[in-house]
């Protein structure tokens, strides 16, 4: 029997009263998103730069291996940030992202454009950020979907978990992920998963 | 109750705890998909790069060789080697060519067990054919000679810019580059249906060069081109050229798989070539065409312009009889009383402008003036030859000879159409990466699709990762139809369908089952592993300029060079525009602990081996190794009779001319060293493909090849993990 309220851990304004149910588990999901309470709008301004010079240059390349504009500008979109910073090593969630850029509308995304000095702070920023998530963490993770706890974990959810909860990811990107992972029974040994993923 | 409120507490908790796992899985996804994209980016360009630079030497080696022609004297030896390339045929008239190319008296042997042809053809025939080749039958030179006369005389009828209509519901298919991968050919008939009444098809050029059975998908191509031919239309594209084919392997495969017959062969393909038309348009509405178009492109005058007189684009018109360019009507007698006088002027008219170096015509040139230091002329005859021209009059005579500014202007529209690529800046300049042609923008596009009141330019020319791709707000659409271009799995192929409404419909394809099994990260790396191994052998080809740019950097003389000085001087030295220090941990083994690279240890790791070249000097292998396309050019245009053999004189002239376009020195001794080197039968003549294939870059440190990927030093704690052996 499912109880009517129940308190969240960090209380929100304007959060919808959670229930357990699937409305429930996206409120949780983004709630979780945004767990740094109070923190403020990026500020650009406030951020020092301590990567080195060599560094910078390292991420102008990567920087102009995504930049399509005309003539060349060293500008890339703001739906292309994301990417570029992984591609550089970061480890931002969409939300993280959406944060650096000033939480920008979604027809912004492909339109406006962050030039290579903009994009440096936000970098920076991203850098900085406390909990990466890291190979025990992303292990534990998985653990989490392992119900006999032998070491494997079920293709199909996790599939669903990944398709419906979180920054949700669409079929087809899931199924590239788990190409060839899954066994005859759908089974999928969650070490290697781990490994495949780091290792990519 | 109690118990509830402790069941919901445990529900949150894991459903808290699962969101969050689904989170971290995600977000290590998005990396993991960023990072992929990254590799599969800079692996493309360095394919490409090198690609680009490879055609730009072969004009470069073309306009040289000009250059020599203009400038030694005809007695010279040098001259005597190559001049052949730029002399007229020996043949003149049609009957005596009817006569040379006879195939009646080849005999076919009762064992050929290949497809025999009777004439016409029928369209079982065609499929017959397609059967065989998918067998790896080769068909009989009796047979190849036949058809491709027949072919021949089809061609000449028909006009330089096809007309096709999708009348009623006929969807007509466009493919793209195929560059004899006979595999590719095979898999858009398998999906697509064979042409036929109801099945009309273009292609789009570049049928030849690189891959191994270009001549299979000619064949194919003009078996069902002579069954169908309202139906099928080829057009031309840069390959289909004989002086690009002497580089890019297509002369090669005729004479390996047509060992009598191959130089008949090719001369028949060399006409045929000049005689495939320029371009298609759909319903007036669509134009296809093999590279692209130029700010001065004018369908009017490529209409109208004598196409067969291009026997390579990047040799000007050959001149009929007395007369200017002439206006189709095309005179079948290539014959030319007067020939040599007007060769050397027409030679010069390639050269020479008039004007002085100003944009495109400039261009065309330029590099030519570059090699005027290079050349001593030496002989006082010569000088006194040339002085008595003057270049004012010489390049009068030679405006003449060519005509007008009108013949110049057809010459580089038709340059412009077989070589340009779209770029995304406006504008129209011109193509220096590939040496010919231009890059046109969106705006020369707009432009000209308004003029000529058409929706639609496809075109093909480059290899795209998807097969396709769209640009100039989608009013130009590039189709690359030889998928794995690069190595296996590198990109897909793709052919486009109009209907009446003439919104292209693209279909994709990946041939060979290989590709089907790797993941998409397995795939990334075998491609990555194959450009880097590319890119490791053009870096140590450049071994010599490359310690002289580091040297530069390191003036105590340590050894040791830091991670930007080493990034500038190696783009300095390669200029390939790639991502040096993206790269840098993939190409360089270790850096030392203050993070400075020791280049003197990088170029001990690799090493040029071959069986017997230890005790030949290390800079001429690396001279060697590095150009080793162009002076396997030469040697396959001083093999005059197209034997794979040159005599040992004529080996030694070669390393000549080729010293002297490299501006090195080559000694006599070096030159014999080589020659020992190469173990000579045949009152030793000299094997090219043998004395090719015995110098040949090998790794010392293998280990350099199972890199892992630069971006695993991001991830922590990765000791743990035991690298993985299919990536």
């Amino acid at each position: 029997m499912a109880p009517k309220k129940i308190e969240p851990k960090k209380p929100e304004p304007k959060k919808p009263e959670p229930k357990v149910s699937p409305a429930s588990k996206m409120a949780l999901s983004s709630e979780l998103l945004s767990e740094h309470p109070k923190e403020p709008d990026f500020d650009p301004k406030s951020i020092t730069l301590e990567f080195t010079a060599d560094q910078i240059e390292e991420f102008k390349e990567a920087f102009n291996l995504f930049d399509r504009t005309p003539k060349g500008e060293m500008k890339i979109s703001y739906a292309q940030c994301g990417d570029v910073m992984r591609a550089l090593g970061q480890n931002p969630t969409n939300a993280d992202v959406l944060k650096v850029l000033g939480k920008p509308r979604p027809e912004e995304m492909s339109s406006k454009m962050v030039d290579f000095e903009t994009f440096l702070p936000m970098l920076q920023h991203i850098s900085r950020a406390k909990d990466q998530g890291n190979y025990e963490d992303f292990v534990e993770g998985l653990r989490v979907f392992d119900k006999e706890g032998n070491g494997t974990i079920m293709g199909a959810e996790l599939r669903h978990v990944l398709a419906t909860l979180g920054e949700r990811m669409t079929e087809d990107e899931v199924d590239r992920l788990m190409a060839g992972q899954e066994d005859a029974n759908g089974c999928i040994n969650y070490a290697s998963f781990v490994k495949h993923i780091l290792s990519g | 109750m109690g118990c509830g409120v402790t069941k919901s507490n445990q529900f949150q908790r894991h459903a808290v705890k699962a969101i969050r796992a689904a989170v971290l899985i995600q977000q290590w996804y998005r990396q993991y998909v960023a990072r992929m994209e990254m590799r599969r980016r800079y692996t493309w360009h360095i394919f490409q790069s090198i690609e680009y630079s490879g055609e730009q030497a072969q004009i470069k080696l073309y306009n040289f060789l000009g250059y020599l022609m203009d400038n030694f004297t005809p007695a010279s030896d040098e001259r005597n080697l190559i001049s052949h390339i730029f002399r007229e045929n020996e043949v003149c008239h049609d009957a005596e060519w009817e006569r040379y190319f006879c195939y009646k008296n080849i005999e076919v042997p009762e064992i050929y067990s290949g497809p025999r042809l009777r004439f016409p053809l029928t369209a079982e025939q065609a499929v017959c054919l397609l059967e065989a080749f998918r067998n790896k039958k080769q068909l009989h030179s009796r047979y190849v000679l036949q058809l491709l006369l027949e072919t021949w005389k089809l061609l000449r009828m028909l006009p330089n810019i096809s007309r096709i209509s999708t009348c009623h519901s006929k969807e007509i298919t466009v493919c793209g580059d195929l560059h004899g991968q006979l595999e590719d050919l095979l898999l858009i008939f398998y999906k697509n249906g064979t042409p036929s009444l109801e099945k009309p098809y273009v292609f789009n050029g570049d049928f030849v060069d690189r891959g191994k059975d270009s001549m299979e998908i000619l064949l194919i191509l003009f078996a069902f081109l002579l069954v169908y031919p309202t139906e099928v239309h080829l057009n031309r594209g840069n390959h289909e050229d004989h002086l690009i084919n002497l580089r890019y392997g297509f002369t090669k495969e005729v004479l390996s798989k047509y060992k009598m017959h191959g130089k008949r062969i090719l001369k028949l393909l060399q006409k045929i070539f000049s005689w495939l038309p320029l371009a298609a348009v759909i319903d007036q509405k669509v134009l296809v065409l093999h590279g692209g178009i130029s700010d001065s492109t004018d369908l009017g005058v490529l209409a109208k312009a004598d196409r067969r007189a291009y026997v390579s684009a990047l040799r000007p018109p050959k001149k009929k009889r007395r007369q200017r360019s002439s206006a189709g009507t095309s005179v079948d007698s290539d014959a030319d009383d007067d020939w040599a006088n007007r060769r050397l002027l027409r030679r010069r008219a390639s050269l020479v402008f008039p004007k002085p170096a100003v944009s495109r015509d400039g261009f065309l040139n330029r590099s030519l003036r570059d090699f005027s230091d290079r050349i001593e002329l030496g002989a006082e005859d010569e000088a006194e030859r040339l002085g008595s021209f003057g270049a004012e009059r010489e390049a009068r005579a030679s405006l003449d000879s060519l005509g007008s500014d009108g013949a110049k202007e057809e010459w580089k529209q038709i340059l412009d159409l077989l070589w340009s690529d779209p770029m995304s800046q406006d504008g129209c300049i011109p193509n220096e990466l590939r040496g010919g042609g231009c890059y046109w923008g969106p705006d020369v596009t707009r432009d000209f699709l308004s003029k000529h009141n058409m929706q639609l330019i496809v075109r093909s020319h480059e290899c795209k990762q998807d097969g396709y791709e769209f640009c100039h707000d989608r009013k130009v659409l590039t189709l690359f139809s030889a998928s794995n271009y690069y190595d296996v799995g590198s990109n897909r192929g793709a052919y486009v369908k109009l209907g009446p409404d003439l919104v292209p419909y693209v279909v994709q394809y990946q041939a060979s089952s290989m590709t089907r099994e790797l993941t998409a990260q397995q795939s990334v790396g075998q491609t990555e592993r194959s450009a880097l191994k590319v890119l490791r052998e053009q870096l140590f080809s450049h071994k010599s300029d490359l310690i002289w740019a580091f040297k530069a950097f390191d003036s105590h003389n340590t050894g040791l060079i830091s991670v930007t000085d080493w990034a500038t001087a190696v783009e300095g030295v390669m200029r390939l525009g790639l991502p040096w220090r993206m790269l840098r941990s993939q190409l360089v083994g270790g850096k030392s602990g203050d993070g400075l690279i020791d280049y003197r240890q990088w170029f001990d790791q690799l090493a040029i081996k071959g069986a017997n070249a230890d005790h030949i000097d290390q800079s001429l292998l690396e001279t060697l190794y590095r150009h080793r396309s162009t002076l396997e050019t030469i040697f396959r245009i001083v093999d005059t009779n197209n034997s794979g053999f040159i005599s040992p004189s004529d080996f030694r002239q070669t390393w000549k001319l080729l010293s002297v376009y490299l501006k090195m020195e080559i000694t006599d001794e070096a030159i014999s060293e080589l020659t020992v080197a190469i173990d000579s039968n045949r009152d030793g003549a000299i094997d090219i493909d043998e004395f090719m294939e015995a110098f040949r870059l090998t790794d010392k440190k293998s280990r350099l090849e199972r890199g892992r990927s630069m971006f695993m030093a991001t991830a922590p704690d990765l000791s743990a993990l035991d690298p993985d052996e299919h990536v």
